[in-house]
């Protein structure tokens, strides 16, 4: 069964070690970012930010409260980007459920990030040769920035004091997401991730709305790659099909038009 | 604190009050959580929405500098309805102690007031006990004073202090904070919950509540307020300060405040302390445990001087600097400075032209230095101050030495926690380029001083007679384990160390530098090394004690006051939680922390039996000299016995309390730093206040030179309500002008919930929040909020009014 | 001119033609232009040259020179079918040009696509790491493809002229090609449309639809004829080629048919969906999505089978108001549609317009030179028209 980590929201104090510790562990260069609000800085992740704390204030029975929640690739199950990946560069390890780039592959088509429904994958834009940023789950298969692969939880997990971002296996994670829900009425009933998009590894529990989280409020449940395949799965059909059709009509209509020529010509004798 | 981090876990119920620990004390808010899942309730009363706040149950905002008004209005609200614990009252605080009838307190001041040249002050002579004897010849003893244990005479300190705070009721406390008096009933009753016998209670403070004028007022209102509910001395209770630096509890231990030796014995003045006798007279209490203090001074000296300290010579007391009685505070030394009193300065490990209040003055009075030495990790915008935007290099004559330092993990040591947890810590990695260790700095530094003087020089004996045997051949680091083994003390001769500083004498038997330490540098044979580099996780009480983890100071007790945890008869109030317990059949204690109290009679003579004492004869408040907690302070605080509300010295309304609208003792300074908005000023309408927050530490100056940390808080802002952005026309992200009296900043805006407009009395008073790390130095770099900040003080701390100040906003040009 | 000539010696002694005209110098301005900002582009990279970022990252390239482009080179495909395979003698008049258009549209489609991408020198790559899950999978390998069958289609009106001993080859060849060549596109003209099957959670409903592919293919079908009618307008002039009238009716009405389904289809999908509503929702979607389809699809529908259409004006009014129509429903799939998901802001850069115009430009000297000098657009009479525009 495959990894995954379980964000609450509840527990978030919004310390940013998470989002500074992923910046570390990947060697990812700082900015001088724009100016937001005071509270999320970068203000979104980028080409170089794979994950950042996003601080939000919010209205609760009409007063106003603070809630954080750490942003980064969801790593699907059945990962959008990876199915619009014409190169491969997007790939899916099962064994970890890390959705994981290949930089060597890429094309810099940018369809992945189009696809993603999360809205991850970011791009260098400022370099001459740009690459897709996004988390690797700390996951680097035979590379200096794995960690799963040893054994260990990501980065940003084991930095965290709170207990807010908990790693492990994600059916194990996905059942105490219901029993913290379960035990206590301020939590919304839903474990985002357990079904969207076709469910993901990255599962979080809120008191508030995940849109504050800036998740889309219409995230449908069926895996995005199925609406490709439906299309896709013609193409032999009609290739072949309608190949043999037009050879038929080809033939058919020449045949029509020669009978056609000797009639006028049988006249004119 | 009187508790420490872990012990977190064991209340039930927070008042987190002028502090944010989620963005200041991130590792504190992890045990906060730990109770929370635990069912505990975090109170915050804090003007802004904070990240603790976010995680709080319920949130009090009131306005920058009106706790006492709320702390008063809640002990208030605790005698009306009968919630205090009385048996604790009764029998560990002062509740029941007459004090003198002539004791008043009229219009906002206590009897006493006087005024010598500008300066006023109070004589406490009317603030003290009814006792046979006088308590300045011989002391405050217990058995002295007069008493009324049914707490009903009028002149009791319970007596004293209803009176005093029933004029705080709900309504008029409303008024003052802005707090809607239902937030203030609901957030009160949770509260005043904890004075059961088995609930803990705990208040979280900081800044929010020192940083003003009547800072030590507000500690003192949340002192009697614990005492009120019995939970000081028991897990999960106490009056905790989050305090700052990392190491700033070890730097106060050590007496790195000018009125203080290390210890927190009184410092030597020139004026009262003409031989060391006048000390031992007049600072060394009859009774209590302070009347070991000769002990410990005479035992530091020793540490000092070495065989040069001798009876004939006082033990050194006159190589020892004098304090000249002036204010030699930040605020009194940057007057001076911009007098051109001071030529030279060391700057080290600190870095005032961002973090001192009117630093815009405090950068241009650093101009008048002859000379300026900065030991720090970068160049700051204090070693920097002379090429500062502001400023013309060319017109600045201070000549400035550099001497980078080594940072903590680049050099090994001892760091004290707000817990008082003494933990050594290994060198991690070496420092980069000519970096040295501050003790390496400190040893050479002091070597080149004593050569100075070898060509002569004026009373070069402090100097020359200075223990100084730091060296280990052949090693450029000197000998930490020497300066450990001097602070923890030892046996004159055999120079072994000392387990406890009940072992300190006063004939120059021991040596000491800082007796609440000593026991940190003592061998513990199961950890077998010492204490203070103990590293073992076992906590047999399960309250998070960990007994063999570091060593907390004093004599590696845990929670201090701990005698209160039990009753009388030595039962723990708590039976869940025993920290102490007198065992009646065995006739002996039996405790899980080191008893704050004489638990057993040392044996008369060498190798009798030590003999337990009964809880009858224990005493609970031990540090204080009639052995009690003080509901009503008749010393330890100069600006009154009881907390009273006052208007911070910029305020936007009248003081609707008392006719007194400020502290009558607020510290004030000249010159430059001499500027005030008047009361409900219409050039400054707005309540400032400067907070912290968790991407940058202090002035910034490491965080702002660190990439990964500079770029998640990379720019200066101020935030303001959506209404008064409204007012003003601005959006988040605009940049704007925020102006006080003393000068203005440009940053950037935010708008959001974070901050919004107060009911005070009628009138709607908005806030603005501005954090105050930035600088023109390091990567991300902004305005300095200090440029903003008054040069006003607290009478017994000095501590500047950075919390509460009148500014206004309005909106740049550009966007 | 005998076929036992060295090639590189006839293509030499062939006597090229170009004439050059005011408008032809505007377009070589344009097409420089356009190719200096290429090289910048791929010199500097993405972020100096375009507006993209990373809520919009894709844009004008994408969105007007590949999904546009693409389509309104679908004229070709369409004409093939009709001519080649339907045998509808009549249309021959048409069939070269289109064909024409259609090869340089590709052309300028895969130029378009290589600016776009940012590791242009890795573009290979999807011929040997095969995502096949991907719609662009698809439309990578039919594009290459079908641009490389149009090449050697038009291989064999080349061959009438220069390499005229291949020539015989290709005229066998053709038949194949031609099938082949009408396969690819169908496939590839409705996996455009498909490559949004799978912003279902992003793209507008009224756009967004499981039929995406089909509604894409339609249209580029019935895009056809429209293009025709406006090349032949634009051509006529130029090149005093003027297609009969019946000619070009019969093509509008074919494709009248074709948008008749696809209107049909649209709206019985949008009602399936239950979005039917949000046509009338006053938004900017529903606003432009009903300018969209009342400009592009009913008019011309009507025009079609009224008399207007058996007029030069109604031809171009249709050609016109179709080509605009489905110019503006691919913009609306890439921006309008969209927007409201990725929220941001996104206007191409000078750059980006430069690009694309210079594509075009280029596009239409080709255009030029080639009707100049081989029989595209009437291989009936052999004779060389002197351009005068
Ligand atoms: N990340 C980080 N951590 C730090 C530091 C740092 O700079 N950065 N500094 C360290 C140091 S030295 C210290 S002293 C501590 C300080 O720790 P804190 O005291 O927690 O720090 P502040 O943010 O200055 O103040 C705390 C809160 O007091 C509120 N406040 C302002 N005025 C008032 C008032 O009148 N009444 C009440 N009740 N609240 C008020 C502010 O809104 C703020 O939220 O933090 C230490 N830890
Ligand atoms: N407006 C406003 N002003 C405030 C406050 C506020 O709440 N509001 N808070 C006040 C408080 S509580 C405090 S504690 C002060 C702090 O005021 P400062 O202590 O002046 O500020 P810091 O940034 O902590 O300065 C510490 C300096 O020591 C350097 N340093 C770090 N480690 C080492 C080391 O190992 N050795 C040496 N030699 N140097 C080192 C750092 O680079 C930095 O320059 O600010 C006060 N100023
Ligand atoms: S969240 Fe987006 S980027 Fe991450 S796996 Fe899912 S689709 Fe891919
Ligand atoms: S940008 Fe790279 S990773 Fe993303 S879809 Fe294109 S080729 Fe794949
Ligand atoms: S999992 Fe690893 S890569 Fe992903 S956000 Fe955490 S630290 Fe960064
Ligand atoms: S480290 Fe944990 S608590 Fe801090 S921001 Fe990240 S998730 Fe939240
Ligand atoms: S001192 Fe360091 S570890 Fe402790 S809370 Fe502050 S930042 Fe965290
Ligand atoms: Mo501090």
């Amino acid at each position: 069964m495959s990894k995954g980590v379980l964000v609450d929201i509840t527990r978030c104090m919004g310390c940013k070690a998470c989002q500074v510790a992923c910046k570390q562990w990947n060697d990812l260069p700082s900015s001088n970012p724009a100016f937001k609000d005071g509270l999320t800085s970068p203000p979104d992740m980028d080409g170089y930010t794979y994950t950042t704390v996003q601080i939000e204030v919010i209205e609760k029975d009409n007063d106003y409260t603070m809630r954080s929640g750490k942003r980064q690739c969801m790593h699907c199950l059945h990962p959008a980007c990876a199915s619009a990946c014409f190169a491969k560069a997007l790939q899916r390890d099962p064994k970890t459920g890390a959705v994981v780039y290949y930089p060597h592959l890429c094309v810099g088509c940018r369809y992945c990030m189009l696809a993603c429904p999360f809205d991850i994958p970011k791009y260098e834009w400022d370099k001459q040769f740009p690459l897709i940023a996004k988390c690797q789950f700390c996951f680097d298969p035979n590379g200096k920035y794995d960690r799963l692969g040893h054994g260990l939880g990501p980065a940003c997990v084991d930095t965290c004091p709170t207990g807010a971002l908990k790693f492990g296996e994600r059916d194990e994670l996905l059942k105490e997401a219901w029993q913290r829900i379960n035990r206590d009425p301020k939590y919304i009933k839903k474990v985002m991730g357990e079904k969207e998009a076709g469910g993901t590894s990255w599962l979080y529990i809120s008191d508030v709305p995940f849109e504050n989280f800036s998740f889309r409020p219409n995230l449908g449940t069926r895996p995005l790659p199925e609406y490709s395949h439906d299309f896709l799965k013609w193409t032999p059909v009609i290739a072949v099909g309608w190949g043999t059709l037009l050879t038929a009509l080809y033939h058919y209509t020449k045949r029509r038009e020669k009978i056609a020529a000797e009639k006028d010509k049988n006249v004119h004798m | 604190m009187t508790n420490h981090f872990i012990d977190f876990k064991n209340s039930d119920v927070f008042l987190m009050i002028g502090s944010n620990s989620a963005e200041n004390h991130p590792q504190a808010m992890k045990w906060i959580m730990k109770a929370k899942d635990k069912g505990a309730k975090l109170i915050v009363v804090d003007p802004r929405l904070t990240k603790s706040a976010g995680l709080a149950d319920m949130h009090a905002r009131l306005r920058p500098g009106t706790d006492i008004a709320y702390i008063n209005g809640l002990i208030n609200y605790i005698i009306e309805n009968n919630l205090h614990f009385k048996d604790y009252v009764v029998n560990y605080t002062n509740a029941s102690f007459l004090i003198n009838p002539e004791y008043k307190f009229e219009d906002g001041v206590f009897s006493g007031l006087v005024e010598k040249d500008g300066i006023k002050s109070y004589d406490a002579k009317t603030w003290q006990y009814q006792m046979d004897g006088d308590p300045v010849k011989d002391g405050i003893r217990e058995e002295a004073i007069k008493k009324d244990p049914t707490l009903q005479d009028p002149n009791c300190a319970f007596q004293l202090l209803k009176k005093h705070v029933s004029r705080y009721d709900l309504k008029t406390v409303s008024q003052v904070t802005g707090t809607p008096e239902e937030v203030l009933k609901k957030t009160y009753a949770l509260f005043a919950s904890t004075g059961k016998p088995d609930k803990a209670g705990n208040v979280i403070y900081a800044m929010g509540i020192t940083q003003h004028t009547y800072g030590s007022q507000n500690c003192r209102a949340l002192s009697v307020l614990q005492l009120l509910l019995g939970n000081i001395g028991i897990p999960g209770g106490g009056v905790n300060a989050q305090r700052g630096e990392s190491n700033v509890q070890g730097s106060t231990d050590f007496a790195m405040l000018n009125h203080l030796l290390p210890g927190y014995n009184p410092m030597f003045y020139a004026s009262k302390h003409k031989t060391l006798q006048d000390y031992m007279d007049k600072d060394v209490p009859k009774t209590s445990f302070w009347s070991n203090r000769g002990k410990f001074v005479v035992s530091m000296l020793k540490a000092w001087y070495g065989d040069k300290a001798t009876k004939e010579n006082e033990f050194g007391f006159n190589y020892v600097p004098k304090h000249d009685g002036k204010n030699r505070t930040h605020m009194g030394i940057f007057e001076e400075m911009s007098e051109g009193n001071i030529k030279g300065m060391i700057a080290w490990g600190q870095n005032p032209a961002v973090g001192g209040p009117s630093s815009f003055q405090g950068r241009k009075a650093m101009e008048k230095l002859d000379w300026l030495v900065a030991v720090d990790l970068f160049e700051t915008e204090t070693s920097a101050f002379w090429h500062r935007p502001e400023a013309d290099p060319t017109k600045i004559n201070t000549e400035v030495f550099f001497l980078p330092a080594a940072m903590s993990y680049e050099k090994e040591g001892t760091v004290t926690n707000s817990g008082r947890w003494l933990q050594f810590r290994y060198k991690a990695v070496d420092p980069p380029g000519e970096a040295k260790s501050d003790l390496w700095i400190a040893d050479r530094l002091f070597k080149a001083v004593k050569k100075e003087y070898q060509s002569g020089g004026k009373y070069p004996d402090p100097i020359f007679n200075m223990v100084w045997n730091y060296d280990i051949p052949g090693e450029d680091e000197p000998n930490i384990d020497q300066v450990a083994l001097e602070i923890n003390g030892f046996e004159v001769g055999s120079n072994k160390a000392l387990d406890s500083f009940g072992k300190l004498m006063d004939d120059g038997s021991t040596a000491c530098g800082c007796w609440i330490h000593t026991g940190y540098w003592y061998v513990d044979k199961e950890a077998n090394t010492v204490a203070a580099k103990r590293r073992m996780n076992k906590d047999k009480s399960g309250l998070g004690l960990f007994p063999q983890y570091g060593f907390a100071w004093p004599a590696n007790r845990r929670i201090v006051y701990n005698r209160c945890s039990a009753d009388p008869a030595g039962n723990p109030w708590n039976p869940q939680k025993p920290l102490i317990k007198w065992d009646a059949l065995a006739g002996k204690w039996e405790n899980a922390d080191v008893p704050d109290f004489k638990a057993v009679e040392p044996a008369k003579e060498p190798g009798g039996q030590a003999t337990p004492v009964t809880p009858d004869k224990t005493v609970s408040f031990l540090m204080q000299e009639e052995g009690r907690g003080r509901l009503f302070a008749v010393k330890g605080v100069n600006d009154g016995p009881l907390p009273e509300h006052y208007e911070p010295i910029e305020s936007p309304v009248q003081n609707i309390i008392s006719k007194q609208q400020t502290m009558p003792l607020a510290t004030k300074f000249k010159g430059d730093f001499s500027k005030i908005a008047d009361t409900g000023s219409d050039k400054y309408p707005y309540v400032g206040t400067t907070h912290r927050v968790i991407e940058h530490y202090q002035s910034g100056a490491i965080t702002r030179n660190c990439p990964t940390l500079a770029e998640v808080s990379a720019h200066m802002f101020a935030n303001i309500s959506p209404k008064l952005a409204r007012k003003i026309g601005v959006n988040t992200g605009d940049d704007v002008i925020v102006e006080t009296i003393r000068g203005e900043i440009t940053c950037k805006v935010a708008v959001s919930g974070v901050c919004v407009p107060l009911n005070v009395n009628g009138k709607e008073v908005e806030v603005i929040g501005m954090p105050w790390c930035f600088g023109y130095k390091g990567i991300a770099t902004g305005a300095s909020a200090n440029d903003l900040t008054p040069s006003v003080g607290d009478p017994n701390t000095n501590i500047p009014e950075y919390k509460a100040f009148l500014c206004n906003i309005k909106k740049t040009g550009k966007h | 001119m005998s076929a036992n000539k060295g090639l590189l010696q006839e293509i030499k002694e062939y006597n090229w033609k170009f004439t050059m005209t005011p408008a032809r110098k505007v377009l070589f301005l344009l097409a420089g232009l356009g190719v200096v900002c290429m090289i910048f582009r791929l010199a500097v990279g993405l972020g100096m040259t375009t507006n993209l970022s990373d809520k919009w990252p894709w844009g004008l390239w994408i969105g007007f020179d590949v999904l546009t482009g693409v389509a309104l080179a679908g004229g070709g495909y369409g004409t093939a079918i009709i001519v080649h395979v339907l045998h509808r003698g009549k249309y021959h008049a048409i069939a070269r040009s289109a064909m024409l258009t259609s090869l340089l549209g590709y052309i300028l489609v895969m130029a378009g696509l290589f600016m776009d991408i940012g590791q242009w020198f890795n573009f290979w790559r999807p011929f040997v790491s095969w995502g096949h899950a991907s719609v662009l999978f698809e439309v990578f390998w039919c594009v290459s493809c079908y641009t490389t069958v149009q090449v050697l289609e038009f291989g064999e009106v080349v061959t009438e002229k220069v390499g005229t001993k291949y020539h015989a080859m290709f005229k066998k060849a053709l038949p194949v090609l031609m099938i082949i060549g009408i396969i690819f596109p169908t496939l590839h003209q409705s996996s455009l449309g498909a490559l949004y099957l799978i912003m279902v959670d992003k793209l507008y409903p009224l756009w967004w639809s499981p039929y995406l592919g089909l509604l894409f293919l339609m249209s580029s079908f019935f895009v056809g004829p429209a293009m025709i009618c406006v090349e032949t307008a634009l051509a006529g002039r130029a090149f005093k080629h003027e297609v009969p009238i019946h000619v070009l009716r019969g093509l509008v009405r074919i494709s009248g048919v074709f948008m008749i389904l696809y209107l049909g289809l649209k709206f019985f999908d949008l009602v399936n969906r239950g979005v039917f509503n949000l046509i009338f929702k006053g938004n900017l979607e529903g606003n432009l999505f009903l300018l969209e389809v009342v400009l592009g699809v009913m008019i011309p529908i009507f025009i079609a089978f009224s008399g207007y259409s058996n007029t030069r004006k109604g031809l171009i009014t249709f050609g016109v108001l179709v080509s605009g129509g489905l110019i503006f429903n691919r913009m609306n799939v890439v921006f309008t549609g969209m927007s409201a998901a990725i929220g941001g802001w996104y206007f191409p850069s000078i750059m980006e317009w430069a690009v694309s115009i210079g594509l075009v430009a280029i596009g239409a000297l080709v255009y030029c030179f080639a009707a100049e000098n081989f029989n595209v657009l009437d291989h009936h009479e052999e004779h060389h028209h002197n351009a005068t525009a």
